[in-house]
C-alpha cells in the first residue's frame, strides 16, 4: 500500500480528472462543486410524475423519485480511499424544467424520452403552482426583482447528533415508534421509512461491491484496506457509528443521500461532534493522528459540506481542541475546494487562528473563511433568542447561519434587488419633477423607502406562502431525520421548526449608496448636473461618457467618510427598520442581511442605468462589497471599515469579501497582518470574512485556458469553486473583482 | 494650522513598515534619483499627470477632467485633514501598525512633518518615516518609533551622479541617528548596472546597533509610467534577476 501522502496525491489527481470530465458532461456551472463524480456509463433514471404539469410533489412524489435516483447510483469505491460513497445526480433534475436540467441529462436520449412530455422551458416546476398558485404576488415580485424563496429547499441545518446517536436502523425504529403515536400521519411515515431503507440499500450495494473487489484484489495491503472499508460499511448500515472512522463513513453516506435529495450542503461543528470519537479511539489505541487526518481529508474530498471549527461555547469557553488542528492539517493535505469556516472569538486559541490564516496564505485556495462568534451570537439574541441557542447557530452556507436541528431560516433563499427598488423610486421622482415638484435626494430616499416597504411586504407574503405549503410540495424527507419535532410529530420541518427566523437579504447596496452619493455630490453640492440632465442620461444609458464619468467618479461607498458611506449606513438603518417592522404570523420573524450570492450578473441584467454611472444591464455590486474601482489602492481596510458600518445586527451577515494579491507571504508578517485585519473587522462588528488570495498571473492565464488549471480553486462568494468549471462570463467577473480589488 | 503638500495617502500599506499602515506621501525631494519610483513626489508644487489613453476627447478639460486622463498630484492639506484620513484605519493598526510618512523626502516639509507626527502621537499612533537621511532634525527624529532610511550607493561620486547629492552627510546622519537609539531599517534599491558596493554598505551598517534590519529592494520600473505622465525623460534600469537577488541576500540582516 502507498503512503498516506501518495494516496492523497492520487485522490487529488482523480478529483482533477473528475472536474474536467464533469465540465464535459455538464457544461459550465456557476456553482459549488458539491463533490459530485461524473455520471457513469449507462446511468439512467425513469422518473415518476404525480402532477399533470410534468413534475412531482409531496411525500409520495419526492419519496418515489428519491428512491429511483439513489437506487440508480452505482457504488463508488476508490482503493486509495478509506471511505466510500459519492453522489452524481439529484431529484430536481427530473422536475421537467429545462433550466435546471444538466447537459448530460439533456443529451441522454433515453432519459429525455422519459421526461419529454413534461419538459418545458418554464423557469421552475419546483413549486406546484397548480395547487398553490401565487399569481397575485408575481407582479410586485417582478417589479422589485425579488428572489422569493418560494420553492426553496435545504437551506437549514441538521442536528447530526441525532443521526450519530440513532444510526439508520435507529431512524427506522423511531419512525415505527412514532407511527403508532400519530396514526393519521401514515403518508409521512411511509415516505420517511422508504427513504431510510433506500439509503440502507445504497450502503448494502457498497458492501456487495466491496465483497467482489476483495475477492479480486491481489495486493494484500489494498485487500486489507478494502476489508476494513467493508467492515465499516457493515457496521454503519443499521447501527449508529461507534468509531471515528465509522462516524466519518456514516456522515459520508448521509450526506450523499441528502445531496441527492435537495443538494443540502449544511454540515456541522466538525471538531466538536467528532472529538468524542477521536478521543475514544486514540484512548483505545485504534487511531493515530495521521489516520485521523487522512479520514478527515477523505470526508472533505467526498463532499465540500459547510463545516465549522473552533469558536466558543455558551459560557464563552474556547472549544478549540486537538482535532481542530488536525482538521486544518487534513484540509491542507488534500487542498481542494473546502467550505471550512473558522469561528473567531477573543477567547479562542490565537495560535489556532494563526494556523488557519497560514493555510489560507499558503494554499491560496480560498479556505478557510472566518466567522465572528460574538457579533453573530449577540445579534441573533436580539431576536429574543437565548445565548445557548445563539451559540449553537453555526455557519453552514454561503453567507448564512442556522441552529442545527431547530431552525428553519430559509437563509440565502430570499433577496430583494434594492437597485431595482431605487429604479422604481427614480420613476416616481421623475413624475413628480414633471409635475413641477422639486427634486432632492431626501425626496428620492422617501420614495425609495416607500417602495422598499412594499417590496418587503410582498416578500413576506411569499415567505409565508412557502412556509404554509412547502410540506405538500417538497417535504424535506432526508433532513427531517435529524431535525427536532419532525419524526416525533409526523410533520415536515417546514411545519414544526422551533425557530422561524427567516433571512431576507438586500442585494445591490453599493450601487444604490453610490447612486445617492453621486446625486448628492454632483447635483446638489457641486451643481455639475441638473436632475433633468441626469434623468436624460439614464434614459440614453449614459450616451455621453463625460456625464457618466462625472457620476461614476463621485465619492464612493467604502472610500471612508464620504457621502456615499453615509448613504450606505442610512440605507442599512432603513433596511433593518423596515424588515424588522414587517409583521409575520405564527411567531415567525424576518432577519435582515446584505448579500447577493453569485446573482450579481442576473440582478444587474434587470436594472437600467443607475445614477452612479453604471450602465443598463451591468452587474450589480457583490454582497455588501463596494463597487469595483472604489479606491485606486483597493485598500482592504477601507473595505473592511465600510462593511463593518453596514452590518444589520440581528445575527445574519453582510460578508466582507476580500481579494488579496499573493505578495503577502505565508510568513509571520503575512499571517499577523491578515489576522489583525480579521480581528479588527470583527471588533468593529463584522460578521463573516471570505478571502481570496490569488496569484494574478495564474488567474489571467487560467482565464485564457482554464483546462490547463483544473486545480485552481477560487472563492466565488460564500462558496469556493473550480475556476475551470465556471462559465466564461462568471470567470471574467472573478477576474475583474480580483484585478480591481487588489 | 500647518499645511502640507500631500501627493497621496495610501491605506492598508503592508510594505512600508510593520503591520497594517497608512502611508502619507509628501511632495518634494532634494534628491533626484535616476530610478525614482515616485517621480511625482520630487517637485514641491502640484503637477498635472497626463494619461492620454484615458482621454475621452470631450474637449472640456477646463471644466474639470473626470476620465483620469489629467490627474493633479499634490493637494494642500492641513494636519487635521491628514489625521482624519489616518484615523480611518485606526482599528486596523493593531499593536505594530500605524502611519508611515514618506515621499518625496518628508523632512523637506519639516514643520508639517513635525505637527503631523505630534498629532498622530497624541492619538497614540505608531509613527514611522521613510527618508533619504539627507536632512537631520534631531527634535523630530526623537519623536519617531521607527526610521526607514535609504543608503543607496556606497561610493560618494557615484551617489552624486545618480541622485544629485553626495552621501557623506547621509552616512553621518545615519551614524548620529544610531546614537539616538531610534530603531532603524536601512534599505538599498538594487540596480544591477550600478556598482553600489552593497557589501560595503552592509559592513558599515552592521556596526550600528540600532539598525535592526538591512533590506534590499529590487528595482522595479513602476516609476516609468509616472515619468511619462509627467513628461519627464525616462531612464530605464535593469530589473535584477531572482538569481542576482539571491546572490545579494548574503548582505542583508535582521536583528
Amino acid at each position: 500500500m502507498y503512503s498516506y501522502a501518495e494516496r492523497l496525491q492520487a485522490m487529488r489527481e482523480t478529483k482533477i480528472r473528475h472536474t474536467l470530465e464533469k465540465r464535459k458532461q455538464n457544461g459550465h456551472t456557476d456553482l459549488d462543486d458539491f463533490g459530485t463524480v461524473p455520471i457513469s456509463e449507462g446511468y439512467c433514471v425513469e422518473p415518476w410524475y404525480n402532477s399533470t404539469n410534468g413534475s412531482f410533489y409531496g411525500y409520495d412524489g419526492m419519496c418515489e423519485n428519491f428512491c429511483r435516483v439513489i437506487d440508480a447510483h452505482e457504488p463508488y469505491i476508490d482503493k486509495n480511499e478509506m471511505l466510500c460513497g459519492r453522489w452524481r445526480d439529484m431529484l430536481v433534475n427530473y422536475r421537467g424544467d429545462l433550466h435546471y436540467m444538466p447537459d448530460w441529462l439533456k443529451n441522454n436520449l433515453k432519459n429525455l424520452e422519459f421526461i419529454k412530455n413534461g419538459a418545458t422551458n418554464q423557469w421552475s416546476k419546483r413549486w406546484d403552482e397548480q395547487r398553490f398558485p401565487y399569481d397575485h404576488l408575481k407582479p410586485l415580485q417582478a417589479k422589485y426583482n425579488i428572489t422569493t424563496g418560494i420553492d426553496g429547499d435545504a437551506h437549514f441545518a441538521c442536528d447530526y447528533r441525532i443521526g450519530f446517536e440513532l444510526g439508520f436502523g435507529g431512524f427506522l425504529k423511531k419512525i415505527e415508534a412514532y407511527r403508532a403515536v400519530n396514526p393519521d400521519k401514515k403518508a409521512f411515515y411511509d415516505a420517511e421509512e422508504r427513504c431510510v431503507k433506500a439509503i440502507i440499500a445504497f450502503i448494502q450495494r457498497h458492501i456487495d461491491r466491496l465483497t467482489l473487489l476483495i475477492e479480486e484484489e491481489p495486493d494484500e495491503a489494498v485487500r486489507q484496506n478494502l476489508l476494513t472499508m467493508k467492515q465499516t460499511c457493515e457496521n454503519v448500515r443499521y447501527n449508529p457509528p461507534a468509531t471515528f472512522r465509522e462516524v466519518c463513513q456514516w456522515t459520508a453516506f448521509f450526506n450523499c443521500a441528502s445531496r441527492i435529495y435537495t443538494r443540502d450542503g449544511a454540515g456541522f461543528q466538525l471538531d466538536g461532534l467528532l472529538y468524542p470519537y477521536y478521543e475514544k479511539d486514540v484512548r483505545d489505541g485504534v487511531l493515530d493522528d495521521e489516520t485521523a487526518k487522512f479520514l478527515i481529508a477523505n470526508l472533505l474530498l467526498i463532499d465540500p459540506h459547510y463545516y465549522q471549527i473552533s469558536g466558543v461555547d455558551e459560557n464563552d469557553q474556547d472549544m478549540t481542541n486537538h482535532l481542530s488542528y488536525l482538521i486544518l492539517e487534513a484540509a491542507d493535505s488534500i487542498n481542494i475546494a473546502c467550505n471550512l469556516t473558522v469561528r473567531v472569538h477573543e477567547n479562542c486559541d490565537r495560535e489556532f487562528q494563526k494556523k488557519a490564516v497560514y493555510y489560507l496564505l499558503k494554499n491560496k485556495n480560498g479556505w478557510p473563511r472566518f466567522a465572528n462568534d460574538r457579533a453573530l451570537a449577540e445579534g441573533y439574541m436580539r431576536n429574543g433568542i437565548d445565548k445557548k441557542t445563539a451559540r449553537e447557530r453555526i455557519a453552514v452556507g454561503c453567507n448564512w447561519m442556522c441552529v442545527p436541528g431547530k431552525e428553519y431560516p430559509m437563509n440565502d433563499l430570499v433577496k430583494i434587488n434594492v437597485a431595482k427598488v431605487l429604479e422604481e423610486a427614480l420613476k416616481d421622482l421623475r413624475v413628480e419633477m414633471e409635475g413641477g415638484e422639486p427634486c432632492s435626494t431626501e425626496r428620492l430616499f422617501a420614495l425609495y423607502e416607500k417602495h422598499l416597504i412594499c417590496a418587503v411586504q410582498v416578500t413576506a407574503d411569499g415567505i409565508n406562502h412557502h412556509l404554509d405549503h412547502a410540506w405538500e410540495v417538497t417535504p424535506e424527507l432526508i433532513m427531517n431525520l435529524m431535525m427536532h419535532n419532525t419524526l416525533e410529530r409526523g410533520e415536515d420541518i417546514t411545519q414544526c421548526a422551533e425557530l422561524y427566523t427567516v433571512g431576507i437579504d438586500g442585494a445591490g447596496l453599493a450601487v444604490v449608496a453610490d447612486s445617492f452619493g453621486a446625486l448628492q455630490a454632483r447635483i446638489e453640492q457641486e451643481g455639475l448636473l441638473t436632475w433633468e440632465e441626469m434623468f436624460e442620461a439614464l434614459d440614453n444609458d449614459f450616451a455621453d461618457e463625460r456625464t457618466r464619468l462625472i457620476m461614476n467618479t463621485a465619492p464612493r461607498y467604502c472610500q471612508g467618510g464620504t457621502v456615499s458611506d453615509a448613504w450606505a449606513k442610512r440605507m442599512t438603518e432603513s433596511w433593518v427598520r423596515i424588515v424588522k417592522a414587517q409583521p409575520m404570523p405564527e411567531g415567525r420573524q424576518l432577519i435582515p442581511g446584505w448579500f447577493s450570492w453569485s446573482r450579481t450578473i442576473e440582478y444587474g441584467s434587470k436594472v437600467g442605468a443607475t445614477p452612479n454611472g453604471r450602465r443598463a444591464g451591468e452587474p450589480i455590486s457583490h454582497g455588501a462589497n463596494p463597487n469595483p474601482h472604489f479606491r485606486t489602492d483597493g485598500a482592504p481596510t477601507a473595505q473592511a471599515n465600510g462593511i463593518a458600518s453596514v452590518q444589520c445586527g440581528y445575527g445574519n451577515t453582510a460578508p466582507l469579501q476580500l481579494e488579496f494579491d499573493p505578495k503577502l507571504a505565508a510568513d509571520e508578517k503575512g499571517v499577523e497582518t491578515i489576522l489583525t485585519l480579521i480581528e479588527s473587522h470583527f471588533k468593529q462588528g463584522g460578521t463573516l470574512i471570505n478571502i481570496n488570495v490569488l496569484d494574478g498571473e495564474k488567474l489571467l492565464a487560467a482565464n485564457e485556458n482554464p483546462d490547463l488549471y483544473p486545480d485552481l480553486v477560487v472563492r466565488v462568494t460564500g462558496f469556493t469553486a473550480y475556476f475551470a468549471s465556471l462559465s466564461p462570463k462568471f470567470r471574467q467577473l472573478v477576474v475583474d473583482r480580483f484585478l480591481y480589488g487588489v | 494650522m500647518t499645511k502640507g503638500m500631500v501627493a497621496d495617502i495610501q491605506r492598508a500599506s503592508v510594505h512600508d513598515g510593520p503591520g497594517i499602515r497608512t502611508t502619507v506621501f509628501l511632495k518634494g525631494c532634494p534628491l533626484h534619483c535616476a530610478w525614482c519610483h515616485n517621480p511625482e513626489c520630487i517637485e514641491f508644487g502640484p503637477q498635472t499627470m497626463y494619461y492620454p489613453e484615458k482621454c475621452i476627447g470631450c474637449g472640456l478639460c477646463h471644466q474639470g477632467c473626470f476620465s483620469g486622463a489629467k490627474v493633479v498630484c499634490g493637494k494642500e492639506m492641513s494636519v487635521e485633514d491628514v489625521l482624519r484620513q489616518v484615523l480611518l484605519d485606526r482599528d486596523y493598526y493593531g499593536e505594530e501598525g500605524g502611519v508611515t510618512i514618506s515621499g518625496g523626502e518628508p523632512f523637506a516639509q519639516k514643520a508639517f512633518l513635525n505637527d503631523l507626527i505630534d498629532a498622530c502621537k497624541a492619538e497614540e499612533i505608531h509613527c514611522a518615516v521613510e527618508t533619504s537621511m539627507i536632512v537631520y532634525d534631531e527634535e523630530i527624529l526623537k519623536k519617531l518609533d521607527l526610521v526607514m532610511a535609504d543608503l543607496k550607493i556606497w561610493d560618494n561620486d557615484l551617489h552624486r551622479k545618480y541622485t544629485g547629492v553626495e552621501n557623506t552627510k547621509i552616512k553621518e546622519h545615519i551614524e548620529r541617528l544610531n546614537q539616538l537609539g531610534i530603531p532603524m531599517i536601512v534599505r538599498t534599491p538594487v540596480i544591477p548596472e550600478i556598482d553600489q558596493q552593497i557589501d560595503q554598505i552592509s559592513s558599515f551598517l552592521s556596526g550600528l546597533k540600532n539598525v535592526k534590519q538591512y533590506e534590499l529592494l529590487p528595482y522595479h520600473p513602476l516609476g516609468e509610467a509616472k515619468r511619462e505622465a509627467l513628461r519627464l525623460a525616462a531612464e530605464s534600469f535593469t530589473i535584477p534577476s531572482a538569481e542576482y537577488m539571491r546572490e545579494m541576500e548574503k548582505y542583508v540582516f535582521i536583528r
